[in-house]
């Protein structure tokens, strides 16, 4: 068993454990901090398969943002009787047999497909050949400048080197933008919904 | 990098997939489900990212990753808003006290 | 401005003025809150006085531009010996009528050549044109036919035109006083009733009078000016439309709504003629010009030229059996081929028949007469200007105005329907008690004076009968009217008698207006003029051309003696009537007291009409108006025609005319006194009781009374008739029609019902339930509308577990 792997099931474990005590703890502040331990984690298994980039993405906007995001929401939110609220157990085993039933199917499936023939039949072609001199292989990790690139515009990896006709691959400037004004309007909408309102009366029950 | 296979990312996925289905439908805490929320998209992300590894899709699977991973902070703000929006006006962050929709 | 255009001016603000005061007053007076002002009656004044002062003007500018030739034209025939007057007249005629017609007002071109040529033919009077004719307006054009507004200056024109204004103005300033109890918001007509019996009460329509008034002055004024037989048919039937209004005045009284409606639907009957004599006409004239007019560039000659040529005479082909048309030269008209220009003989005949005949209509002429004494149901100022100067003037002024296109028959046809008219109309007037009704059947019987001597080719007499008949019937209308006015609305004169020193003036003036109508005058001279009232010199000249007619044609003695004798009726039944309303011992005490003489503002009139009536005719044939309109006459009238072809007729000159006249004129006049005299011992006298004649020919009397039975005839020629007809048809729509619609109706109402049943079972019912199942659908789903977050999810996820189930076990091979 090489290092790597090991590593490998280091991570998935510590993932897939976080995931599940987020699931079973009943305190909401524990809930937080099981879900940074598996999402943090879950970074870690990005490395593995050499995305760098989106691993440290994940870091710094999942467990920096999202997460403290969500903590700052339990400390304004959970204050007493709120911070646990038991589910009935009819619900947990409900739901427990229908997550079982789910997983089974969905790992089952995953099992069932020879994923290198589909790989083929979706392409065609070996990604490797395509990567110039200048740039790192992709099994080596090291995307950022192709992934700036594409958001630029550029698609290096397809582009270059291939025969004239066949430059007409686009990268991802137009839906970089949208998404720069999506989060201006979720920064200005969300900032509008949260602000501090004159309370009302409690609602009777 | 051998040893490592596909599958062993993908079920690193559906167990993070399930799992957040299971919080959203358990939590009646609405940042539960929040929370449950986000581990659905990191499991479609570890999808995503696997098969960006191992097949042919290449680095187009992290582009679509990354901005799953951006309109997934927007998505925690506005929701975050709406569930202090919610407990301004409720006082309560119980989920199954709101149930202005029941037909 | 040329001359021509100067009279167009003045004469076309003559006539426009009226139409501007009738539509400011019906709209004005519209508005108006309250119905107490006498400013529409000051407008309508206003406007018609102007319209006389522009009619006097433009007399005067005519009279000068030609020198007021025709006075001295005149004045030099009456004085020569017959011979030369003779020759005289018709070289005037032939050397300026043609080249008057030509002119155009608006070519100066014209004007000079026309002068020219006058110099070289005549040497005596430095002759300027004096008929003007041109176009206003055109109003549409189809193909050769112009419709267009036209018009037609000659002396006629400017005499009718002071005429009308000048008695129109009195009758307007009349009827200011008149009409005066209408100044109310609640008029009550004591001769309406409601159908329990008591008065109408409605607003005054003070104002509406005067508007209807001035409408009807300038559709008299229009048809006057309108220089062709279109335009004189449209504004003809503007003064029947008038009539309507101002006899049906008083709507509320069932008789006058009668009397307007009979009037109406005579006029009707008559203008059926007119319209197929308009047909005629432009069938084969081509055009409806009364004289050479412009089309395209070129002219063409007119309705007159055509027929009468530049001599005056009918030129007949040789077969006699059509006319040849002409132009203004005396050329005969071509045809595209070179052959001349021709209509059949009998269709002329039809023509200038058809034309009379919408004239009988409008003037009261046998067999149409019987709506002119009905029209009294209006207010006397109407009738005064009913029967003067504008509705049955019109149809002797058409008559007049369209003599050219008459061929002898149809002037015989004339002559014999005015000599019946005037005797029947006489007749009746003898034993008329309604005063105003004797004055309408006087005026019918005057017409048919005029249409007599047009008819008898004495065209000067019958329109200088029609001016001073104007004068004095509207004198004596109004008389009548002031009468009525001070007896507080009683008309009969049965009920009056000695009025003469409760009313002087009004009774003085009938009295000039009375000797006037009979002609009864000893002439006298004045500065080298005769001087009498104007009858006399107008009926003097009726029956001289009838007796030279007669002496001519001794066939005819009729059209001689009927006059005559119908004159001293004339006397009889006017006198008759002064006496009885004037003279004698009041009849009715308690009326009799409460008599007063009319305000100022109906005396003036009066003594101004009187004025007229008494001496408009001053000098008589060597008067001022006899010239001017014998200046206006048809070429050819003066010299008489010989024996013309198809009917044998000769038609007396003007020589022969002469030399009769004044053996006629003790003749009338002999009548005359005699119908005077007679009157004065039946009825101012207690000599003899005319009770006793009357009961002596109590037959005749009653014959009489009924109006010779026309009203009878007429309601069992065509009343009674159009009644059987009537309920033929009726009882046709009420068994077969109705039968047939109420069986549709049935059949409708079956398929209807049946409609409903489908309905209401079967698409309602369809649609109902399809509204119950999806009401209850809803309702079941609504358990799992549940409003738990948590419980969607959980749908959801079992959702896509049983779906992924699903999908596995179908398709099992994937």
């Amino acid at each position: 068993m090489t290092i790597p792997q090991i590593l490998f099931y280091i991570f998935a474990l510590v993932t897939c454990g976080g995931a599940i005590a987020v699931v079973v703890s009943q305190n909401v502040v524990r809930m937080a901090f099981w879900l940074i331990v598996s999402l943090g984690s879950l970074s870690g298994l990005f490395f593995m398969a050499h995305a760098d980039f989106v691993a440290g993405a994940q870091l710094l906007i999942y467990v920096g943002g999202t997460l403290v995001l969500l903590v700052f929401g339990v400390m304004l939110t959970a204050s007493g009787a709120q911070r646990q609220l038991k589910m009935s157990p009819a619900d947990g085993f409900l739901a427990a047999g229908v997550g079982t039933v789910f997983l089974t199917i969905i790992m089952s499936t995953v099992i069932s497909v020879d994923w290198d023939g589909v790989s083929k039949t979706l392409t065609g072609e070996v990604v490797s050949q395509k990567i110039p001199t200048g740039y790192n292989k992709g099994e080596e990790g090291n995307t950022i400048r192709r992934l700036g690139l594409g958001f630029l515009g550029i698609r290096a990896d397809k582009d270059l080197g291939a025969p004239e006709d066949k430059k007409i691959s686009t990268g991802y400037l137009l839906p970089f933008e949208i998404v720069s004004i999506h989060l201006l309007v979720v920064l200005i909408g969300a900032s509008y919904l949260a602000r501090a309102k004159r309370k009302v009366a409690p609602r009777t029950n | 990098m051998e040893g490592i296979s596909l599958n062993s990312f993908l079920f690193v996925g559906a167990i993070l997939f399930v799992s957040g289905i299971v919080c959203m439908a358990t939590k009646r805490n609405l940042i539960g489900i929040l929370m449950g929320v986000e581990l659905v998209l990191n499991g479609a992300n570890v999808n995503l990212v696997a098969f960006s590894r191992y097949s042919s899709i290449g680095i187009d699977a992290k582009f679509i990753a990354l901005f799953v991973i951006v309109l997934a902070a927007a998505e925690a703000a506005v929701a975050l808003a709406i569930a202090l929006s919610f407990y301004n006006n409720h006082q309560t962050i119980d989920v199954d006290q709101a149930d202005e929709l029941q037909g | 401005m040329t001359t021509g255009e100067v009279l167009k001016t003045l004469l076309t603000i003559a006539w426009l003025l009226p139409l501007a005061g009738f539509a400011i007053e019906i709209f004005a007076g519209y508005w108006q809150k309250n119905r107490f002002s006498m400013a529409a009656a000051k407008m309508s004044v206003i406007c018609i006085g102007m319209s006389f002062i522009f009619s006097l003007l433009a007399l005067i500018q005519w009279g000068l531009a030609t020198d007021w030739t025709a006075l001295a034209a005149t004045e030099h025939h009456g004085d020569h010996a017959a011979a030369v007057h003779h020759e005289e007249a018709g070289n005037h005629a032939k050397a300026h009528e043609p080249h008057g017609k030509e002119e155009h007002a608006n070519t100066d071109h014209h004007e000079k050549t026309a002068h020219h040529d006058k110099d070289e033919h005549e040497e005596k009077h430095a002759v300027v044109p004096s008929t003007f004719s041109g176009r206003f307006y055109t109003l549409a054009d189809f193909g050769k036919l112009k419709l267009s507004l036209d018009y037609y200056i000659d002396s006629l024109t400017l005499i009718m035109f002071t005429m009308v204004t000048l008695i129109a103005t009195c009758i307007h300033i009349f009827a200011m006083g008149y009409m005066s109890d209408e100044l109310t918001n609640d008029y009550v007509d004591h001769q309406a009733h409601k159908s329990d019996g008591s008065h109408v009460h409605r607003p005054g329509r003070y104002y509406q009078f005067f508007a209807f008034l001035s409408l009807f002055c300038f559709s008299m004024l229009g048809l006057v000016l309108a220089g062709n037989i279109f335009q004189v048919f449209v504004f003809w039937e503007l003064v029947g439309i008038c009539s309507y209004l101002l006899i049906g005045f008083y709507t509320e009284r069932k008789t006058a709504n009668v009397a307007a409606n009979k009037a109406f639907i005579m006029n009707r009957v008559g203008d059926f003629g007119f319209l197929i004599g308009l047909m005629v006409i432009w069938t084969w004239f081509g055009t409806f010009s009364f004289t050479t007019s412009e089309l395209n560039g070129h002219d063409i000659p007119g309705i007159f030229e055509m027929v009468r040529g530049n001599d005056g005479a009918i030129s007949l082909t040789e077969d006699g059996n059509s006319m040849i048309f002409r132009d203004g030269e005396g050329h005969a008209l071509k045809n595209e081929d070179g052959s001349n220009r021709t209509i059949p003989y009998t269709l002329l005949v039809v023509a200038g028949l058809g034309v009379f005949g919408g004239c009988i209509g409008k003037s009261a002429q046998f067999p149409l007469q019987t709506w002119l004494p009905d029209a009294m149901e209006g207010p006397t100022p109407v009738s005064a200007l009913v029967h003067s100067a504008t509705m049955v003037a019109a149809g002797v002024y058409l008559t007049g105005r369209f003599y050219p296109v008459f061929t002898p028959e149809v002037l015989l046809t004339i002559a014999y329907i005015g000599c019946i008219t005037l005797f029947v109309a006489a007749t009746i007037a003898v034993v008329a008690t309604d005063i105003k009704r004797v004055l309408a059947y006087s005026t019918i019987s005057q017409l048919g004076y005029m249409m007599l001597a047009i008819g008898i080719s004495g065209w000067v007499a019958g329109l200088f009968h029609l001016i001073t008949h104007a004068f004095f019937k509207s004198l004596m209308f109004l008389c009548s009217g002031s009468v009525i006015h001070g007896c507080h609305h009683e008309q009969e004169m049965p009920k009056m008698g000695g009025l003469l020193k409760k009313m002087p003036v009004t009774a003085l003036t009938m009295l000039v207006g009375v000797i006037a109508i009979s002609g009864l005058a000893i002439p006298f001279t004045i500065f080298g003029m005769k001087f009498a009232f104007s009858g006399y010199h107008s009926k003097d000249a009726i029956v001289a051309t009838g007796l030279a007619y007669m002496r001519l044609n001794p066939s005819h003695i009729f059209l001689f003696f009927v006059p005559l004798v119908t004159a001293g009726i004339t006397a009889f039944y006017m006198f008759r009537l002064w006496f009885y309303t004037f003279l004698g011992r009041p009849r009715d005490q308690e009326m009799h007291d409460h008599v007063h003489e009319s305000p100022r503002i109906m005396t003036v009139p009066l003594l101004v009409l009187a004025l007229f009536a008494a001496g408009c005719a001053i000098g008589g044939e060597s008067g001022f108006l006899y010239k001017m309109l014998i200046h206006s006459e048809p070429a050819g009238v003066a010299e008489g025609v010989e024996a013309f072809a198809p009917a044998m007729l000769t038609l007396p000159s003007h020589h022969h005319i002469h030399a009769v006249h004044s053996e006629a004129g003790i003749y009338a006049l002999i009548a005359a006194v005699t119908g005077m005299i007679i009157a004065y011992i039946l009825y101012a006298t207690p000599l003899v009781d005319p009770g006793e004649i009357k009961r002596q020919f109590s037959g005749l009397h009653h014959f009489l009374v009924e109006k010779w039975h026309f009203d009878t005839l007429y309601d069992a020629m065509f009343v009674k008739p159009m009644h059987i007809v009537a309920s033929w048809c009726s009882a046709i729509d009420k068994k077969l029609f109705d039968s047939i619609l109420h069986g549709f109706c049935a059949v409708a109402v079956k398929i209807a019902r049946f409609d409903r049943q489908f309905d209401e079972k079967i698409v309602d019912g369809l649609v109902e339930t399809l509204g119950d199942v999806t009401f209850s659908v809803g309702r079941s789903l609504k358990v799992l509308q549940t409003g738990k977050l948590r419980q969607y999810i959980m749908f959801i996820a079992a959702s896509v577990v049983v779906l992924f189930i699903l999908a596995f076990v179908l398709f099992p091979s994937i």
